[in-house]
This record gives C-alpha cells, structure tokens and sequence, in this order.
C-alpha cells in the first residue's frame, strides 16, 4: 500500500502533468483560431475562382487542358496529409485506417503514397508503395509551400506518370469534430450538367482579354493549387482542434486524478495520526495503572 | 455616385469586398485599362501593376499593388482574383528596396537557371512597382 510520502509524489507529478496539458490547450486554442481564420481567408478565393471556370468553361467549346483530361495510366498518387506531432487524440489514427480502407477499396490502382506530416506515414509505411515525404520551414506550411507541392504533382500528372491524384486529410468541422475524407484532385472533373444548367442561366457571353482558353490555362492551374491549399488548411485547422479538445479531456482527466489522490492521501494522513494518538494515550494510561 | 461593388481577393486572405467604387483603372497584359458605369462583362487577364479602385464623393479611393491574375466584371460586381497583393498602407519601401537589392545582385550572377532568371525579374518588376506606390502614398501624405 501506497504510503503518504508516496502519494505526495503522485500528486506533485500529476499537477505538473496538469500544468502542461492545460499550456497545450491553450497553445492549441490560440493556433486553432489563427488556422480557422485562415480558412475563411481563403475560401472567397477558391469560391469565386471555381465559379469563374464553370462559368467559362461552360461558355467555351472543346476546350482542352493537361489537368482536366482523364487518362487510362493504373498509376495513382495519394497525397495523406497529417500531422508531425502526437497527442492529439485520434487524429492521425482515423486518418490512418480510412487511408487503408481506400487502399484496399481502389485495388486496382497502383498507388504511391506521398505524405505531409510523419505520424501517418509511421502508421501505414509497412502497408503502402511509400513515397516522398515534404517537409516545410514551419508547422504551417505557406501558400507557397503549399503551391510548390502541389505543381510537382500535377507536373507528373501532366507528364502521364500517374493518372489520378488524391489527396487524403481531416477536414475541420468544429474543435471536437472532423471527417477524416480523401478527395480526387486530379484530373480535375467539370460537372457537365451544372455547365448546361449555367449556360441557359448567362443569356450573354463574356469578352475575353486574351482568348477565354489563355484565361482557362490560368485559372484551372490556380484553381487546383487552391484546392491543395485548402486541403492542407483544413487538415491543420482539425488538427489543433483535435488536440485542444484531447488536452481539454486530459486536463480533466487530471484534475479527477488529484482529487482521489488528495482525498486518499488525508485519509491515510489522518489514520496515521489515530494511530500515533492511540499509541500515546494507551502509553500514558498503562503509566497511570 | 458609386456604381460597383469590388472584390479584391488573394489566395491567403481577403483585401477587401464590397469596396464602393465609381471607376477602376486595372493593370491587364495588354495595358491599363479604365472600367467606367456600364462597361461590358469581361473577364481579362492582369499583369503586375497598381490597381486603382476610385471612390465616388466621401469614399476613399484605395490602391493595390497587384501581381497577375484576373479581373472579371459581371454587371455591377468587379472581382480582382490576384496572386500576390498588397494594400498602399501595407507597403514598406525600405523591405522593398531591401528586395530590389536582394533580386539585382542574383540577376547579376551567371549561374542562374532560364526559371530563376524569370522568378528574379518579376521580383524586380513588383520590387519597382511597390517602390513606386509606396513613394506615391508618402507623397499623398506629406500634402495632408
């Protein structure tokens, strides 16, 4: 049985553990607010640049681009972005076995599994065609990491080396929830119903300074490195949510822990002091006798 | 009297929506072109340059130094899709000279690959354009 010394020490090591868990909360709330402000940074920008191209390109004929043509090729990249760092609760590991799921789903592709991040890649590494693994200057990757990334996958797309690209992350939906999601990026695909839809919407046609297939060649490029970037932002913003709400559990976790080991604690202290009183009472009496 | 709504919008953040504005003076590839009340529905390439969004009567008229991208006007709505943008006020002239100087003496070494040699000149063209508006808007606040 523990002694009073003992459970001191317990104590004394539990609110240190307490102490960093609640750092780590806070850290992570502070990082999760800059990360959703990030997201709803960016969002106008993707919104209105995916509106631009289903509205040209529905307003233009047989047009062609590298990043929209469907090729036959059985080789396929998937892009799994996750964390460099643990505790943060089941984040990397409901990636993990969704990633798994759809390896073993899409067999008859060949996938090469590239990686942001290391904790999924040392959870599935056994199991997968592995890889580059990219690594950024900070945590947060910048929209020009994040764009260098995404051009060399679409330079091997382009250059028929793979044809599919899929990109697996957590998406953010609040600090205690996210939907572990992969998503095809490449070849990007225009809904052909939606254009018909938006053709009979826009009775005019645009003017075009150059031609609309010069704009299109920018913007379908743009459009899928904003893709990525937001792919990678989501997946950030769920990963501090996820650890902000793991540290919030342990911090709990540890206040209850202090709380029995204090009560436990007394209680062994107070039987100890019984003890000693009985000890010097019956001394004294049998003195008396 | 302001006509057009405009959004200026960078892949990382948004510089403003909604601006009021009475005419635009926006840096396309083939020259500045000025967007009046009732201009035709284009959608047109930009090329580095300082967008100039004018305000009718108390609204401010607010500058962007602007690198690439796209300009669509639909109706009254003007959405400036731009890859790098900086507000006039944003602007630091020294970090831009400090710039300037950094891409010059790359320009000036001659082991620099056809793709550096590009990255390096547009360097130096924004580095230029940011010196210029920044000195603009020191000008514009000297005269207050």
């Amino acid at each position: 049985m523990a002694s009073v010394k003992d459970l001191k020490k317990k104590i004394k090591t539990t609110k240190s553990t307490l102490k960093i868990t609640t750092a780590m909360k806070l850290v992570s709330a502070a990082k999760l607010s800059k990360a959703q402000q990030a997201i709803v940074s960016t969002r106008p920008y993707a919104e209105e640049l995916d509106s631009t191209i289903r509205t040209v390109s529905a307003l233009v004929q047989n047009y062609q681009n590298n990043l929209l043509k469907e090729n036959e090729n059985k080789h396929a990249v998937l892009l799994v972005v996750s964390s460099d760092r643990g505790l943060c609760g089941s984040y990397n590991s409901q990636l993990a076995k969704k990633v798994r799921f759809f390896l073993a789903e899409m067999k008859d592709l060949d996938f090469k599994v590239y990686f942001i991040g290391k904790k999924v890649r040392e959870l599935v590494k056994k199991d997968v065609s592995e890889g580059k693994t990219y690594k950024f200057a900070k945590t947060e990757p910048s929209y020009l990491e994040s764009k260098a990334v995404a051009d060399e996958l679409s330079t091997l797309f382009a250059a028929g080396e793979f044809g599919k690209v899929f990109v697996a992350y957590n998406v953010f939906k609040s600090a205690m929830n996210f939907i572990p999601t992969i998503k095809q990026v490449l070849p990007i695909a225009l809904d052909k119903t939606f254009q018909e839809k938006l053709k009979s919407e826009i009775p005019f046609d645009f003017k075009y300074d150059p031609s609309p297939k010069e704009i299109l060649d920018v913007l379908i490029p743009e459009s899928y490195r904003s893709t990525v970037y937001t792919c990678i932002l989501d997946a950030l913003a769920a990963e501090h949510g996820s650890r902000m709400s793991a540290m919030d559990s342990a911090s709990k976790n540890c206040k209850t822990a202090i709380r029995s080991l204090t009560i436990e604690m007394n209680k062994l202290r107070q039987e100890d002091i019984t003890t000693a009183l009985i000890e010097v009472v019956s001394g004294a009496e049998s003195l008396n006798a | 009297m302001n006509y057009f709504m405009v959004d200026v919008l960078t892949p990382y953040r948004v510089l403003g929506r909604n601006i009021p504005a009475e005419s635009l003076f926006v840096p396309t590839i083939r020259g500045e072109i000025n967007i009046l009340p009732e201009h035709t529905h284009i959608i047109a390439k930009l090329d580095t340059g300082m967008l100039s969004i004018m305000g009718a009567e108390d609204d401010p008229d607010r500058h962007f130094s602007i690198t690439t991208g796209i300009c669509k006007v639909l109706g009254k709505k003007i959405t400036i899709l731009s890859n790098v943008s900086e507000e006039q006020h944003e602007i630091s002239q020294e970090r831009a000279e400090r710039a300037l100087a950094f891409a010059q003496e790359k320009l000036d070494t001659m082991t620099l690959t056809p793709d550096e040699f590009v990255k390096y000149t547009r360097k130096i063209e924004r580095a230029h354009l940011r010196i210029q508006i920044a000195k603009e808007f020191a000008a514009a606040n000297n005269k207050h």
